[in-house]
């Protein structure tokens, strides 16, 4: 069983992690 | 004069400032519906965002986190996936013609005047219950800040959101849709410190949070069916929309909708996990609420000191103005363009069209009010109707409106027949069909397999309607399809 700091942060990682990736398409599109 | 009523006046002075310029930079019809078709990535993205969070993030993502737990927190990564798939798939598609309108676009796609009558007429009635719901929360706010009765915060909210609207059009929208989320992001950044500071910090949070509800932070508080099905409700709602497509048009090129799309889900995702924190709030310093409704208000009204708690109220305020001002654009051009100027009279002069747009948006923003007054729809809980309304919006426009640029063989039939198949498979779901799934999975899987089914059993669609869409489809020498 994890603790609620891990569950509750997770959530947040994800987001940062969805947004890094979305700025790394962007960019990425932009430059092909 | 109360320090709440001071905030409100002057955020609704700002708002119709931002109304009286919109008035002055609209020249024609494009300025009307779409701001001109030219906004950068900042109005773009901010707009989309406004628009996208409702009273329902700020009232019903707490009632439902108060009732669920964190597990609801997950089906919000649906919605920057969504907003993704829109950037790299829908948009450099979909924004090859500029339109005014959703059912425009599907009247070009599909060479059918009657397919975009249709999708008018579907825009029209579900948005006038969609902006029922938003209202009577208004009124709700109206009479806890004013404390004038509910039924007057209701015809108040909507003179106010009709002036700057219809005055305004797009333009006024887009900018105060932009002030709007400053309000919101402001509340809501405002009443996070103050919120954790009652429940001695995050590590006291969780400790007290658990104690009140020991399954706040584990799987098991809603079935995974349901848990699916709501990520799928709001996936799908973010992606076909007409509130939210219309916006594409509004942004000047693809690289603005690719930069206004991360600032969108930059600031949705920011607002909904504050959002989230302050609801596992609510749940300790409020845990025997008859309602999860109630402690939005309740945290803005008994935590927060006066000044906050009324910008925590228009930051409710304004989450639901700009989605409402959105809406009725949406139906008010459904109405005027759609359904007027396209079936019923086509014959308007350019110099009259402005003022039957008008007229369209004061006709859809007061029936809401008035079927109110006259007791239809009163009772209705704020979220159900923001899902029924997804729901609906994503069985009827999803496969058309995706299906449409990525499938050169889909028809008008199979057009026709998915919308009113999925919005009738929707409703029936609603009445008849188990709680523990989302009307939008049966509406959605009728809708595709109608959509994939009728369009295979018809003729193939003519050139004029793949020609914009399809760059290896060569131009038809006659202009039929241009609405």
């Amino acid at each position: 069983m994890r603790g609620p700091g891990f569950v509750f942060w997770g959530l947040f990682a994800v987001c940062g992690l969805i947004l890094l990736a979305y700025w790394a398409w962007m960019r990425w599109v932009e430059r092909r | 004069m109360t320090t709440s009523m001071w905030v409100f006046m002057a955020y609704f002075a700002v708002v119709f400032a931002i109304g009286w310029y919109g008035l002055k930079a609209t020249r024609d019809e494009a300025d009307y519906w779409i701001a001109g078709g030219g906004l950068g990535w900042f109005s773009g993205g901010a707009t989309l965002a406004a628009t996208h969070t409702s009273a329902g993030t700020f009232v019903g993502t707490i009632g439902v986190m108060y009732t669920a737990g964190w597990s609801f927190g997950w089906v919000l990564l649906s919605i920057p996936l969504a907003y993704w798939f829109v950037a790299a798939v829908l948009a450099p598609r979909f924004t090859r013609v500029k339109e005014l309108t959703l059912p425009a676009y599907l009247q070009t796609r599909y060479a059918s005047k009657g397919v975009r009558g249709l999708a008018g007429l579907i825009v029209l009635v579900a948005t006038v219950v969609y902006i029922q719901a938003q209202i009577v929360a208004g009124g709700l706010i109206a009479n806890t800040v004013f404390g004038i009765p509910t039924t007057w915060g209701m015809v108040g909210f909507t003179a106010i959101l009709l002036a700057y609207t219809v005055v305004g059009g797009m333009i006024a929208v887009v900018y105060t849709d932009a002030f709007q989320l400053v309000v919101m992001c402001l509340g809501a950044l405002f009443a996070l410190p103050l919120a954790l500071r009652q429940v001695d910090g995050l590590a006291g949070l969780f400790t007290l949070v658990e104690s009140a509800h020991p399954m706040v932070f584990s799987w098991g508080t809603l079935p995974a069916a349901l848990l699916f099905t709501m990520g799928l409700s709001f996936f799908l709602g973010s992606i076909a929309t007409p509130e939210k497509l219309i916006r594409l048009y509004a942004m000047k090129d693809m690289a603005t909708i690719r930069r206004g799309v991360l600032l969108a889900i930059a600031v949705i995702l920011l607002l909904n996990l504050i959002v989230f924190v302050l609801a596992l709030a609510a749940i300790v310093l409020f845990p025997n609420l008859p309602t999860g409704d109630l402690a939005m208000p309740l945290v803005a009204t008994a935590v927060l000191p006066p000044a906050l708690g009324a910008v925590m109220l228009a930051a409710i305020t304004a989450a639901m103005m700009s989605t409402v001002d959105s809406l009725l654009i949406v139906a008010g051009s459904a109405l005027s363009v759609d359904i007027y100027q396209n079936l019923v009279h086509p014959e308007v002069t350019p110099a009259r069209r402005l003022w039957i747009d008008r007229a369209g948006i004061a006709v859809v923003g007061t029936v809401p009010v008035l079927l109110l007054l006259s007791g239809i729809g009163e009772g209705e809980l704020v979220q159900f109707i923001v899902l029924l309304f997804t729901a609906l919006m994503a069985a009827a426009f999803v496969m058309p409106v995706v299906g449409g640029v990525l499938w050169r063989r889909a028809t008008r039939a199979g057009a026709a027949t998915s919308m009113v198949g999925g919005v009738l498979a929707t409703f029936l779901w609603e009445v008849f069909g188990s709680a523990d799934i989302e009307p939008v999975l049966p509406g959605f899987v009728v809708s595709a397999v109608l959509f994939v089914g009728v369009s295979l059993v018809t003729e193939p669609p003519p050139a004029r309607a793949l020609e914009p869409y399809f760059s290896d489809v060569p131009p038809t020498p006659t202009d039929g399809a241009t609405p």
